[in-house]
């Protein structure tokens, strides 16, 4: 993650105020930075340190440091000299580098690198830039879940999540907060949507009966570049909200199934408002009863169909063609003609959406 | 082990639309029960209130006696297994059987005794150490519901485990399934809609349409007496034929007029019309395939319920010979001997069996008479 460069102008500044020649060898003894020029060959004496249990060796005049990142050993620090005071510099040195290590993992931090992916917090240069640092390969094809529950997401489920991905290193499953995950997923050349809903019910499935969660998973569309990872995020969090309003009982939402749903969501307010006002003269929807509503929504989902629909809801074929007939008096829209049941069909939606709009503002 | 109680259980989200409707069901300890339906039915929300997964609208659950509707889901000492059974590919049989022991920071040998005990119930020792690419369909499948046998929980709830598998496998994991049933001694619900699971599986049957309960019954009387239209063309394949039929009485017999053909009904069948008031108006009348005849014998002495049809498509099944036909818009299929002469394109004489004639309201859909 730290560069040589880095590397050897610390051990510069180090020498430049303790006046200690320094070296830094990676584990099999290559030297990666150092303020001395050295005939001898040591990285056989570098490769049996690192071997060694010791923390830290004196050799040959040389005193070895082990360098340590996560309990991982990264490096080792060669001193000039076998003296006290060198010991002293040469532990110095080390806690300095250990401390630069924790920095750049922070700095480069996959984690940290997709969540400022997903919220365009970087330039699209850096986005190429850290992704090569990372090693995410920047042009494979990515798809965005985000994945919502009602209660908090526990560490529980945070790791049978991360588990169930972490096979794939490079797919990313990262918190946004206690109730939200987000798992960035890379894609087969040959998975298209159909395997996107696999996994997304899989996901669903393996929480609901693992650590019996209830969740919802929205996810967007399939993207070519990494640069368009957010695009796919937010996607998947518009999917999450529109499927709230227009598709309560989804456990599933795709972006690309959002149907009319995404534009009435994007629709201003005041001009919802007028266009229900335009529609429903003089009835409120709020006015229309249970079995009205009821109808309504059994003869769109029969498709207009209304000997269909008058078999589903157990009623003579009469009966609801009285129910259409009082409605087309009310509202002057007659649902059995096509343009008449998209308007009433849109005037409903709208509501929904004003509905719950109205009820996030309280 | 524990028996389940739903009282007036109702599914109703927040757009007004009822998911399930007053459901009232009493399931007893270490009972096989099946809900079948088709999709949008509301068996799987239903199963997922019973776990948890769900809020129930209004109306209470109970196990073992307990009320259970505040209770959280992973408190219920339930289990689930869902079709799509992902596990966990970069880890072993154990691991994946064990992990879910793992995140509840069960003690490792308690673990360790656990996995082995499911995976000797569901014959997988010798496969404890494979990962899941090296597995058949079948052996995911029963590493899937091992991951719920080592929980050892009061129920199991499973949600259409067998839908993901091809036919084959799902033949043989009914076998497994009812297997397990047997060694585990506990209570499953189970949801399907695929009738043949059901009908092979349950000690009972839950039939459900447009979230509400149709009928609750065992699978014999489900296929021998249903209770309405719905029940009887869902139940049972190839379906019921159905075809509306006009009813009238000459000479003090009733006769159901359809197409062309009339028949006569025996006298318990013409007694439930003629009490109910049926006589001159239109029913439908159903017979299942099998109870469609079309051997000699069988029409000689059955020449009040005679009908006649031109074969469209004969089928050889090997043990049975499936010929379809037409009567008037209806499509029917009769399941017959292989040894019939009956070919495509032939007209063919069939006698109904009057006994197993099924009535149905054609507004209300309900059963007359069985």
């Amino acid at each position: 993650m730290i560069s040589n460069q880095v590397l050897q102008s610390t051990i510069d500044s180090i020498k430049g105020i303790a006046r200690l020649d320094i070296a830094i060898a990676d584990i099999d003894g290559k030297v990666l930075a150092t303020t001395f020029v050295e005939d001898r060959d040591l990285s056989g004496m570098v490769v049996s340190f690192a071997e060694s249990q010791a923390d830290s060796q004196a050799a040959g005049g040389f005193q070895f440091f082990k360098i340590f990142d996560e309990h991982q050993l990264e490096f080792v620090l060669i001193a000039h000299g076998d003296t006290d005071d060198v010991y002293m510099v040469g532990k110095l040195a080390v806690l300095q580098v250990q401390t630069l290590l924790v920095a750049y993992r922070e700095k480069f931090d996959k984690d940290n690198f997709v969540k400022n992916l997903l919220l365009d917090n970087l330039l699209l240069v850096d986005i190429y830039n850290r992704a090569k640092k990372l090693h995410i390969e920047v042009g494979v094809r990515r798809v965005v879940f985000l994945v919502e529950s009602d209660e908090t997401i526990d560490v529980q489920a945070q790791d049978a999540l991360k588990e169930f991905f972490s096979s794939e290193s490079n797919d990313f499953v990262t918190a946004v907060d206690e109730k939200n995950i987000i798992v960035v997923k890379e894609l087969q050349p040959e998975d298209g949507y159909e395997e996107v809903q696999k996994i997304a019910a899989s996901m669903l499935d393996m929480l609901s009966s693992e650590v019996m969660l209830s969740t919802r998973v929205a996810y967007g569309t399939i993207v070519n570049e990494i640069k368009e990872v957010s695009r796919s995020y937010k996607e998947a969090k518009m999917a999450l909200e529109v499927g709230k309003i227009f598709f309560v009982d989804r456990k599933i939402v795709a972006y690309n199934a959002l149907g009319i749903g995404r534009l009435i969501y994007q629709l201003p307010i005041p001009l919802c408002k007028m266009f229900i006002k335009e529609i429903f003269v003089d009835v409120s929807p709020d006015d229309f009863d249970e079995e009205t509503l009821e109808t309504i929504s059994k003869f769109f989902e029969n498709n207009l169909n209304v000997s269909e629909t008058s078999r589903q809801l157990f009623i003579h074929r009469n009966t609801l063609v009285y129910r259409l007939d009082k409605l087309d008096r009310a509202t002057g829209l007659d649902l059995r003609v096509f343009d008449d049941a998209i308007t009433f069909q849109i005037a409903l939606m709208v509501v929904k959406y004003m509905k719950y709009m109205e009820h996030l503002d309280f | 082990m524990a028996s389940v109680q739903l009282k007036n259980v109702v599914k109703k989200y927040p757009n007004g639309f009822v998911a399930v409707k007053d459901f009232n069901l009493e399931i007893e300890d270490k009972e096989f029960i099946i809900f079948v339906g088709p999709s949008g039915c509301g068996k799987s929300t239903t199963l997922r209130m019973v776990a948890g997964l769900e809020d129930i609208s209004t109306g209470e659950l109970f196990i073992d006696g307990k009320k259970m509707n505040d209770v959280e889901p992973k408190d219920r000492d339930i289990a689930m297994v869902f079709q799509n059974y992902a596990l966990y590919p970069h880890m072993t049989v154990y691991d994946n059987m064990a992990f879910g022991l793992k995140l509840r920071k069960v003690p490792k040998d308690e673990i360790d005794k656990k996995v082995h005990e499911a995976a000797r119930i569901l014959d997988l020792e010798h496969l404890l150490d494979r990962k899941p690419k090296a597995l058949s369909g079948g052996q995911r499948q029963r590493v899937a519901m091992g991951r719920a046998i080592v929980r050892r929980p009061k129920v199991f709830l499973m949600d259409e485990p067998l839908s993901n598998l091809d036919a084959k496998l799902r033949a043989q994991m009914r076998v497994e399934i009812a297997k397990l049933h047997k060694s585990l001694e506990t209570t499953i619900i189970y949801v399907t809609h695929d009738q043949t699971e059901a009908m092979t599986l349950g000690t009972r049957i839950v039939v459900l349409k447009d979230g509400i309960i149709q009928q609750v019954d065992t699978p014999e009387n489900l296929y021998d007496t249903p209770c309405n239209k719905f029940v009887a063309g869902f139940i049972g394949s190839p379906q019921m034929n159905m075809i509306d039929a006009e009813c009238t009485e000459e000479g003090g017999q009733v006769k159901l007029s359809f197409a062309g053909n009339t028949i006569t009904l025996n006298e318990k069948k013409a007694a439930a019309l003629k009490d109910k008031g049926y006589i001159g108006k239109t029913v439908t009348l159903g017979i299942r395939p099998e109870d469609l005849h079309d051997e000699e014998d069988y029409l000689a002495n059955h020449s009040k319920s005679l009908i006649t049809a031109e074969i469209r498509v004969y089928e050889m099944l090997g043990a049975e010979t499936l010929l379809y036909f037409d009567i008037a818009d209806a499509s029917w299929t009769a399941r017959v001997n292989p040894k019939t002469k009956a070919r495509t394109g032939d007209t063919v004489r069939f006698a109904l069996d009057e006994n197993k004639i099924h009535i149905f309201d054609k507004e209300t859909e309900i059963t007359i008479t069985n």
